[in-house]
């Protein structure tokens, strides 16, 4: 898949990028601006320009050549009618027609990732957050048990993991012999239109260690003294979490909402893995980026699938705009105060 | 971070790093320096084919050393989008197995040699010309078929004896069949055999029984909603009565032996080509049988002989000679035969279709047995399906998942069946 989700990949790195990589535009070419002036003998400015680049130019081919180029290709492809065997032929907008008009499936499956970020960022934010509050207050094998919730977020996103929880939630399969074992028969979920979603949302759930190794961070970032007043006043646990550590939290919580709702907006693996790459059983775990693999190659409609793409890329940064926006009355920077 | 001395010495650094990329994206030339000519071969299938294949590639080295032939497989459906994104890139394989539904895509994209230009060297006159045409589009050979194929019904034969049912014998009716399933699932008390609604291939055959075809002449679909409705109802029927799988076990199935409900014993008879029925066999080992599948009412038989896989040469290979040598060692020679057995079906060459057939044993003598029994009584194969069929397929089984799961009626299952297959088959 190199055309069709480049556009898509492109959209998570577009959101964390920029500032990366203005600061090292920085530091290469006007970056130190003082010294460079101040002692003599080093070559002038503009040669040191060209240096930069030099330096930048693994990159910047890279870049150019494995994701902008492609991104061009498909943007290209997605105004075509293109089968991989024929050279592509221009059909204008189409493709973008066609999509909100005359096929259900596309609206279907957008229902289904809508459905599916909707129950797996909350329950693993959640999870995260829980996790690291629990960690923070441990005294002994804080490390080891941060390692040990960490692992899965290195696994999960991998082939073989989503075939392992597919045996787990088949029929005959750990959950259904638990399950079975306690009265309740549903068999394998991830043959059950009403139970596949939930098998593959569990499986991102189960990866909360990166947020989670967040969240740590943050929480040791909020000052004790706080803590200390607020049980001074008396207030409870569940008061002083509510009151201190939500607010103090809330750029990091944020952070992790944005960088996890754009993940899952892009989820393809276990949906893949579990459905056998048809989004089954009956459409149900037919997101939008298996229904647009499909669409470019079960289907071979590349240009339809270019187009898709560019609809995914488009909609995850309304989202996170709408993000940002919302951002504005609930997340709170501690230097805000200083303002 | 110390600054680079030299620019020189940090352009040699880029330089290096380039290098190093670019001796990445090298290779593929296919004659290597010790004058030997590499040629790229691959197929799809399990690993018993595998194996096969791989022996008769081994012999075909020995005795032509100066050939070195790289193999690759993987499962149809992989194998598919695979190879359309190396047609896409012009990076076909030199040898490619294609399938009936394959052929007339490659070939009117240029993807395929046309084989006229080895004629030296590739010997097609033991071959017999009716399956000969079932390479050739617009005239032309693109494609030799590898064997002969036929559908079947692949089935437990102690089960289906301890029911009480007689095996299933040549002209058996599709109510012969549904009397069989049901005296099968009241001795065994769940269902008999795998729902065959959501193939494409098992409604087709009950298509031809009635005297209908999958496409007309001209390439367009040649049945109607209410054909598809039909048949998708009489299969819900049996569901309903648990004679056939229901919706959660059918919806596994993915192309490979082992994920279909009697692969993995939940069923003990199931639809499937002849050949690949001996997938089977790990499970049920020498109770394995097949059988003809059910005709139409009247007698009318519904399946028919199908090439069952073909090979041809890429139209970009650059040893065109050598690869069709090799097609010729492995369709031709005793050698070949002998290894390959009916895997691929029986074999294509009169002469080693005859040796073969005489000489194998286990399995692959129920194929033989099969086929010889039907000899004779079969209609005409299909003219090969147009292109845009290639994803139906995958579109049937998912429309069928609609129904079986009672999401759709089987009318308005089969009504979104019909509308994407007439978009997709457009001229």
């Amino acid at each position: 898949m190199t055309n069709a989700s480049t556009a898509s990949t492109a959209s998570a790195t577009a959101t964390t990028l920029p500032e990366r990589s203005r600061t090292a535009a920085d530091r290469a070419g006007t970056g130190t601006p003082g010294t460079g002036e101040r002692r003599t003998g080093r070559p002038p400015q503009r040669e040191r320009q060209g240096a930069a680049w030099v330096f930048l130019s693994p990159w910047v081919l890279g870049a150019s050549v494995l994701t902008l180029l492609p991104m061009a290709v498909s943007l290209y492809l997605s105004f075509t009618d293109y089968n991989l065997f024929d050279p592509p032929s221009w059909i204008g907008l189409r493709n973008y027609v066609q999509m909100f008009t005359e096929d259900p499936r596309m609206l279907r499956s957008v229902g289904n990732t809508l459905l599916y970020v909707v129950i797996a960022v909350p329950l693993q934010l959640a999870l995260a957050l829980g996790t690291a509050v629990a960690l923070k207050s441990m005294k002994r094998g804080r490390n080891f048990y941060r390692s040990a919730f960490y692992a899965p977020s290195l696994l999960g996103a991998s082939m073989s993991v989503a075939l392992v929880w597919r045996a787990i939630f088949n029929d005959g399969g750990t959950v259904d012999n638990l399950l079975s074992g306690v009265g309740v028969h549903i068999g394998g979920w991830v043959n059950h239109p009403g139970w596949a979603l939930l098998a593959v949302a569990l499986l991102t759930v189960w990866q909360f260690g990166a947020p989670m190794v967040i969240f740590l961070a943050g929480l040791q970032q909020i000052p004790r003294d706080m803590y200390e007043a607020a049980s001074v006043d008396g207030a409870g646990r569940w008061r002083k979490f509510i009151s201190i550590t939500l607010p103090m939290l809330s750029p990091v919580l944020f952070f992790n909402l944005v960088l996890q709702t754009i993940q899952s907006f892009q989820v393809f693996t276990p949906a893949f893995a579990v459905s056998s790459g048809r989004g089954g059983p009956a459409d149900s775990t037919l997101f939008y980026t298996l229904y647009l693999y499909e669409r470019g190659f079960t289907a071979s409609h590349m240009g339809y699938a270019s187009a898709m793409a560019w609809v995914l890329l488009v909609a995850i940064a309304l989202v996170t705009a709408v993000l940002f926006r919302t951002s504005r009355s609930w997340v709170f920077y501690a230097n805000e105060g200083d303002r | 971070m110390p600054a680079p001395r030299t620019r020189s010495s940090c352009a040699a650094a880029v330089a290096l790093a380039l290098c190093a990329t670019l001796a990445g994206c090298g290779g593929g030339a296919s004659a290597s320096d010790d004058g030997k000519v590499t040629l790229r071969f691959t197929w799809w299938g399990n690993t018993d084919r595998a194996t096969r294949t791989n022996k008769a590639v081994e012999a075909f080295e020995q005795a032509n050393p100066d050939i070195d032939i790289q193999t690759s497989y993987s499962t149809y459906d992989s194998y598919k989008q695979k190879l359309a994104t190396q047609a896409a890139g012009s990076d076909v394989p030199d040898l490619i197995q294609l399938d009936y539904r394959q052929i007339s895509q490659y070939a009117g994209s240029n993807v395929m040699l046309d084989l006229a230009e080895q004629r030296k060297t590739l010997r097609t006159g033991e071959m017999d010309p009716r399956l000969l045409r079932t390479g050739q589009v617009g005239g032309a050979q693109y494609a030799l078929p590898m064997g002969v194929g036929t559908q079947a019904v692949a089935y437990d034969k102690t089960a289906w004896r301890k029911a009480g049912v007689k095996p299933p014998q040549p002209g058996w009716s599709w109510q012969d069949w549904v009397k069989a399933l049901r005296k099968v699932k009241q001795d065994r008390g769940s269902y008999a055999m795998t729902d065959p609604g959501a193939a494409e291939d098992q409604f087709e055959i009950w298509l031809r029984g009635q005297g209908k075809q999958l496409y007309g002449k001209d390439g367009q679909v040649a049945f109607s909603a209410a054909d598809l409705a039909r048949w998708w109802t009489f299969t819900s029927k049996l569901r309903k009565e648990g004679l056939v799988s229901p919706a959660t076990d059918t919806t596994q199935m993915s192309g490979s032996v082992e994920d279909t409900p009697m692969g993995r014993k939940k069923s003990i008879a199931e639809f499937n080509w002849d050949a690949p029925s001996a997938g089977y066999e790990a499970m049920y080992g020498d109770r394995l049988a097949i059988a003809p599948t059910p005709s139409g009412e009247d007698g009318t038989p519904g399946q028919y002989y199908k090439p069952s896989m073909l090979l041809g040469i890429s139209a970009n290979s650059e040893h065109p000679r050598e690869a069709a040598q090799f097609i010729d060692f492995f369709l031709n020679s005793d050698k070949a035969a002998d290894i390959l057995g009916v895997d691929r079906g029986t074999p294509v060459n009169g002469k080693q279709r005859s040796r073969v057939l005489s000489e194998v044993t286990g399995f692959q003598k129920q194929v033989a047995e099969l086929q010889e029994s039907m000899r004779g009584k079969l209609k005409d194969p299909p003219a090969a399906p147009p292109r845009g069929d290639n994803g139906l397929q995958s579109t049937f089984q998912r429309d069928y998942d609609q129904v079986s799961f009672e999401k759709l009626s089987p009318r308005e299952a089969a009504e979104d069946f019909l509308t994407e297959a007439r978009a997709e088959l457009r001229p």
